[in-house]
């Protein structure tokens, strides 16, 4: 009988071997961890966090974290640590290992729980902290042991920048529109009352009565709601520009002091309907423009995000740490295995592997030893070194890095939107015509009354509402469509750029290529044991090797004496007293071993002892959408570009499989991004297509930068679409919906501009009844609405 | 009479309307609706614990207020 049996950990519900787990009465627990952390609940009268918890699978808690004392470092305080207006501190942070509402529930509990913490409230979606507590009865430290103690860790991030800000803009519209909505739906009911009023008769008290309801409705959204628009004209008049802003707010300023002055003579009319209506439906306009908005900052966030604030410096044989800004030229740096290098140096002890494919693309890891340069930006693999560095941290290349991309992030075009420009001309028309219908009116002696009424109406008539929900409302639909898609527009804008672009920029690897080589052909040339093969191979990391390793696919491994990898050549290893190599001609030409082999694919000689055994063959796998692709973009008009950092060979092979005519090979990513910068300078608008760090720079400097989902983290942050599904379809996807997303605004804009030609004049000469111009301003207003909504009935037709 | 009569209804709806109101813009300040996870979970597992925990925490707070002197 087998005993063994699967059975769930009492705290993180992993299932593990019966035999395998802790026993304690009744409860299994898989770790040590497991067993603390769930006593310590138990303790402080907190184990109901399992009935909330559910069967959700927890990670278990880790073992020994870093030392917490660095959270109460000064440099920590200076760059993390606020004050709130009470003089507590209150610090942002990210808590790692949270999986349920439940684990956000007992995180706010113990901490709640601690002697001087004031608040402790953590963001489910974004698992984000913030703290509050009082410094001279608990330290962050021990706040921090708290939430390590039960299992999550913990670290800080810099809130102060554009995040805080774009949140916060987000809550006054909120706050704005609940006023504008609120009181508007109010106004409806009464505007219900006054209309039914002038059919069947109405005695002025009451009209009046109702006139004086919708005024004070009418206040707070005019004032409050529709302060961004009066500050909007503001600004608009001060740099000589008319802008939709002006429009909106003298129209409505106007209106609302129109109907004033009937509610005070008891005579006519009033509007303060329309005035509630037009602030209202701009209002949720602009809401949706805000909504869509990516904020430049939060990318460059997110790039600095990765870089501690702080190093370990070696200093009078002891290891202190050092702020960034404070590491001279000539210190000495420590690095431990994982850990990031963020100083240029060279190294003056120890040796390892590290990773330097966010600067150079190459995947394969780097083995440096003392002597060698070691570059900032990259990451050590398992080395732990000592090294000196050569330059401080502002000329490293790594904040050089930084800068180059902010600089190209802040130089992005910025896209002057065509119904922004329609609407300043639209504006300034719309203003002068009904300052001219007034004055004609009025000169046509009829009563200042009178004129000034209908000169009001041309404003009111021309209501901006269909002009200003053109954009947003088909940019909207536009987006949504492409979510369902795969296809991830991180800016609405983007729609109208992506529909004008007529260069399109591929990477090669990973992009027009799935990025993982195959086997085409083997040619033994001996007979050996596959196992060594395997083995061999399976220690690398490079693409060739697990290509080979895929389709060699044994079970037998064999252990080596010796194992060292020659970057951009191959291996090395010692096995049995004899020499194994397996690379490229390089690594064979290095070590005298002449062999006449020609093929137009990638190729990986093995040699046992100083004789070629295998060869083989690979070949990168062209994606499968990538001619039709090609194709279809070639015929619209739309130039199609490959930059790749492989061979010529290599290239021409992929491009002539493609249909490409023009490619470039052997670029570095630099190059990259200065061909990009040269097209540019050339007046095309370019989009440009990549998945690796490698392709970061050149990403940033083109127009619209799309990204593969499975690239890398920076690639996908400072990208503009990311494709999530990876494939070339939603790539064409992707142009098809922005140029018909672009075509639909233009409709919206057309319909809108049409309905004006029509009632401006019949404004204009004085036919505009109240009535007349409520239900026109809805119907303009729902006709730009449906057209947007056609987008998905003509996307299913296609 | 009549007028008066609607003048208050109309007065009093508004005003309870406005209330209301009130109470949902404190609401959205006080960042009650930041994460809506949180916010449609509260409805599930709030109980008479967290009623007491809240307010214990405000208690917490301002007993802290008093004795707190920032360096």
């Amino acid at each position: 009988m087998n005993l063994s049996k699967k059975v769930a950990c009492n705290h993180c519900h992993l299932e593990f071997d019966n035999d395998m787990m802790i026993k304690e009465g009744d409860l299994r627990f898989c770790c040590n961890g497991c067993q603390g952390v769930y006593h310590l609940l138990s303790e402080e009268g907190l184990d109901s966090f399992y009935d909330k918890a559910g069967s959700t699978k927890l990670a278990p808690p880790m073992h020994q974290l870093d030392d917490s004392s660095n959270f109460d470092s000064p440099s920590f305080y200076e760059q993390y640590v606020k004050k709130d207006p009470d003089g507590f501190s209150k610090v942002s942070l990210v808590i790692e290992g949270i999986h349920c509402s439940a684990c956000v529930w007992l995180n706010e509990k113990a901490l709640h729980k601690m002697d001087g913490v004031i608040e402790a409230n953590i963001n489910f979606t974004n698992n984000k902290a913030t703290i509050v507590w009082a410094d001279n009865v608990v330290k962050l430290s021990q706040i921090i042991d708290v939430i390590r103690s039960i299992g999550y860790n913990a670290f800080a991030y810099d809130s102060a920048s554009g995040e805080t800000y774009a949140n916060k803009e987000r809550k006054s519209y909120y706050l704005k529109m609940s006023v504008a909505i609120f009181a508007s739906m109010n106004i409806m009911w009464i505007a219900v009352a006054q209309y039914a009023g002038y059919f069947t008769g109405i005695t002025q008290e009451v009209k009046t009565i109702l006139n004086v309801a919708e005024w004070v409705l009418a206040t707070p959204v005019l004032f409050y709601s529709g302060w961004v628009f009066f500050r909007g004209a503001y600004y608009g008049v001060k740099t000589k520009v008319v802008n939709m802003d002006l429009l909106v707010a003298t129209g409505a300023l106007l209106t609302y002091i129109y109907s004033i002055y009937i509610t005070l003579m008891e005579d006519g009319e009033a509007y303060f309907d329309s005035v509630s209506m037009i602030i209202t439906f701009v209002l949720i306009g602009k809401f949706l423009e805000v909504l869509s908005k990516k904020n430049a900052a939060d990318t460059l966030d997110i790039i600095g995000k990765d870089i501690p604030n702080e190093v370990k410096v070696f200093k009078d044989n002891s290891i202190v740490l050092s702020k960034l800004d404070d590491v001279n030229v000539g210190d000495i740096i420590v690095v431990g295995s994982g850990e990031r290098v963020l100083f240029d140096g060279e190294i003056v002890k120890g040796d390892g592997n590290f990773d330097e494919s966010s600067l150079t693309g190459e995947s394969e890891p780097i083995y440096k030893i003392k002597g060698d340069s070691v570059v900032s930006g990259t990451t050590s693999i398992d080395a732990d070194v000592y090294f000196r560095t050569t330059k401080d941290f502002e000329h490293s290349t790594l904040s050089n890095l930084v800068t180059l991309l902010e600089s190209a992030i802040n130089k992005k075009p910025k896209i002057q939107q065509m119904a922004n420009k329609l609407s300043e001309y639209f504006s300034s028309v719309i203003l002068a015509l009904a300052f001219i219908t007034f004055l004609v009116w009025w000169l046509w002696p009829h009563s200042f009354e009178t004129s000034f009424m209908i000169g009001i109406s041309v404003i009111v008539i021309a209501c901006p509402c269909a002009l200003a929900l053109a954009t947003p409302v088909a940019t909207l639909v536009g987006l949504s469509l492409g979510t369902k898609k795969g296809i991830l527009f991180k800016e609405a804008a983007q729609l109208e750029t992506m529909a004008k672009v007529d260069t399109l920029v591929l990477d090669k690897t990973g992009t027009l290529t799935v990025g993982k080589p195959e086997v085409l052909k083997e040619h033994i040339y001996e007979e050996f044991d596959r196992s060594i093969l395997f083995s061999f191979v399976k220690n690398s990391n490079h693409p060739i090797s697990k290509g080979i390793m895929q389709y060699l696919d044994s079970d037998k491994e064999v252990v080596f004496d010796e194992y060292s990898q020659v970057s951009g050549q191959g291996i090395v290893a010692q096995y049995n007293g004899k020499t194994i190599l397996g690379g490229n001609k390089k690594l064979l030409e290095k070590n005298n071993i002449d062999i006449d082999f020609r093929s137009d694919n990638s190729i990986f000689y093995f040699v046992i002892d100083s004789k070629v055994v295998a060869i083989y063959e690979l070949k990168d796998k062209v994606k499968k959408d990538a001619k039709n692709l090609v194709k279809q973009l070639s015929k619209k008009g739309v130039a199609c570009i490959m930059l790749t950092g492989d061979n010529g060979k290599i290239a021409k092979s992929v491009a002539d499989e493609v249909g490409l005519k023009e490619y470039y090979y052997s670029q570095t990513p630099e190059d990259k991004s200065e061909f990009i910068a040269k097209l540019k300078k050339d007046g095309k608008t370019i989009v440009m297509v990549g998945d690796g760090v490698n392709d970061v720079l050149a990403l940033a400097n083109a127009d619209i930068s799309i990204v593969m989902g499975s690239g890398s983290d920076i690639a996908v942050d400072i990208s503009d679409v990311v494709l999530l599904n990876d494939s070339l379809k939603s790539l064409s996807d992707a142009f098809k919906i922005s140029s018909t997303t672009f075509g639909l605004i233009k409709q919206n804009l057309a319909i809108s501009l049409v309905y004006n030609a029509i009632t401006i004049p019949l404004a204009m000469a004085g036919y505009v009844i109240p009535l007349v111009a409520a239900i026109s301003m809805s119907v303009s207003s729902l006709l730009v609405v449906g057209n947007s909504m056609r987008i998905r009935y003509k996307w299913n037709r296609n | 009479m009549s007028d008066w009569v609607i003048a208050m209804m109309l007065g009093a709806s508004i005003f309870l309307g406005a209330v209301a109101l009130v109470a949902f813009l404190w609401a959205i300040k006080n960042g009650q609706f930041d994460d809506e996870e949180k916010f449609l979970n509260g409805a599930k597992f709030d109980n008479e614990d967290d009623l007491n925990d809240a307010v214990n925490l405000e208690r917490k707070k301002e007993e802290l207020k008093k004795n707190y002197r920032p360096e």
